[in-house]
């Protein structure tokens, strides 16, 4: 039940983006649905650490499995938006950019380990798995490298969010340390 | 003697109209007619594209390449003006109150005849005509509007450049007071005034355009007002909004987005379907409103008017 609630709270930002998209209209629809699923998968990347981080004061790593897998649906639309809106389908010409724009090899990069561990996420193959998650460190530097270049300038809210990621992370790698008990 | 009397009612045979003045008055009639219409259905569409009353005297553009008009309302609520914020959407709520009035444009540097003009002077010195351009973003969206506004080489040959000005140097107001990443000094998102520039070749071409209005009507803040300049083959960025300063130089200007990366945006960022912005792709543009990407042209379409500025230029180098 718990679980249930928690992903109609995830799917609201979906739900968001058909209104905005289909009710309420927008200027730039590309450019609408990179934002706002990017942000939205990053921000549920940062969730998760925070929820380990804290596992110790409240322990909600139940609910990890479930954020994570938003994380990873929010960064499929993403990739759907690319492959089908921006490049129409154009495969050769969207493994060209990949190749060609850092930012956007940093996002697929992302993109890939984001799958790999979708899919061990299973209860089937996780024992076996589990040690390669920690790749979310990586995955959330990348992405986190990919949205500053991404834009054209940074903005204040944009400082903000990124000092607040800054403060996970680093609190993260103090307790990972062990210098820091939260 | 027989006679018929006139009864009282019948009038004489002069007063009849003749027959094709009578024709005549029935097409003057369906005109009149055909007329009413028109405007209804030209106040309807106002109406329901929420246009602005035209307040501009100007010549209509007959659109004679036949694009394709983006809505006043998309072309107004969706602008980068980094001076009030980075958001699209948000400038237009942010500088609803931009005082436009008294506004100076001063003309200085190797020049003849420096001035100083106010607005509505130089409004009335140039005449007005409509210019139904494509526009570029370097962000990759794009958009058609119908400017309203005269030729900057009508300005220019007014204000006598001397032999030695080789390029010319835009300065948007700079009024903390007003834009609020102005103040934020340190933490600020570019660097202010906002300076561009032209080579005088650009600036002459008679395809550049003091721009002054859109829709016919006076520019909305958001969209630079009171005065902002339109180079229709370049992107979006070289149109420096809320002029308040044109300067005749011998050395070509540093522009506000080439100072802040200039691995990223350069002094002659033509619209180039073949040189990419080092993170994103210029082939194709996404025009607003619309789901479909579509080709980027060479010069934005203006190829054939421009091509001859960048003879001999290495233009991956010039970007």
């Amino acid at each position: 039940m718990r679980q249930l609630i928690l992903s109609f709270i995830l799917l609201q930002p979906l739900l968001f983006l058909l209104y905005m998209l289909f009710i309420s209209g927008v200027e730039d629809p590309i450019k609408f649905i990179y934002t706002l699923t990017g942000a939205t998968a990053l921000t549920l990347l940062y969730i998760t650490t925070t929820l380990s981080l804290l596992r110790r004061s409240i322990n909600l790593l139940r609910y990890r499995r479930t954020v994570g897998l938003f994380s990873f649906f929010y960064a499929l639309l993403h990739l759907l938006n690319f492959l089908i809106l921006d490049m129409e389908l154009d495969l050769v010409s969207a493994l060209n950019e990949t190749f060609d724009k850092p930012f956007i090899f940093f996002g697929m990069a992302s993109f890939l380990i984001l799958l790999f561990m979708a899919i061990t996420s299973h209860r089937s193959l996780f024992p076996r798995y589990f040690k390669y998650h920690k790749m979310i460190y990586i995955v959330i530097l990348l992405s986190t490298i990919h949205f500053v270049m991404a834009q054209k300038a940074l903005s204040i809210p944009q400082w903000g969010y990124l000092g607040v990621m800054a403060l996970i992370s680093i609190l993260k790698v103090l307790q990972r340390s062990g210098i820091v008990k939260l | 003697m027989h006679y018929r009397r006139k009864k009282s009612w019948e009038i004489s045979e002069s007063f009849v109209t003749d027959e094709v003045l009578f024709e005549g008055r029935r097409r003057f009639l369906k005109l009149g007619a055909a007329m009413t219409v028109s405007t209804s259905a030209v106040m309807e569409l106002a109406a329901s594209e929420k246009l602005p009353m035209p307040n501009l005297h100007y010549r209509k553009d007959t659109n004679p390449l036949g694009l394709v008009l983006n809505s006043y309302d998309q072309i107004i609520s969706y602008n980068n003006f980094y001076e009030y914020t980075t958001s699209k959407k948000g400038v237009r709520q942010l500088a609803r109150n931009f005082k436009t009035e008294p506004w100076r444009i001063s003309v200085d540097g190797l020049v003849e005849n420096p001035f100083e003009i106010d607005f509505d002077d130089l409004l009335n010195r140039f005449t007005l005509e409509e210019r139904i351009y494509r526009f570029r973003c370097v962000e990759g969206w794009a958009m058609v509007v119908p400017w309203v506004g005269f030729e900057l080489a009508s300005l220019i040959r007014y204000a006598k450049p001397l032999s030695t000005a080789k390029y010319v140097r835009f300065e948007t107001l700079y009024d903390p007071e007003q834009f609020p990443d102005q103040r934020r000094k340190f933490f600020s998102t570019i660097d202010y005034p906002y300076v561009e520039g032209l080579r005088m070749d650009e600036a002459m071409h008679p395809l550049t355009l003091m721009t002054v209005g859109l829709y016919g009507h006076t520019l909305p803040p958001q969209n630079g007002a009171p005065l902002r300049l339109i180079v229709p083959w370049k992107y979006g960025f070289k149109g420096i909004k809320s002029i308040r300063r044109i300067t005749f130089t011998d050395h070509e200007p540093l522009n506000t987005w080439q100072k802040m990366a200039s691995n990223e945006f350069g002094f002659y960022a033509n619209v180039n379907p073949d040189v990419d912005h080092p993170r994103w792709s210029q082939k194709h543009e996404r025009v607003l409103g619309k789901f479909i990407k579509q080709k980027t042209q060479m010069f934005n379409g203006y190829e054939k008017e421009v091509k001859h500025l960048y003879a001999g230029m290495d233009l991956r180098k010039h970007f």
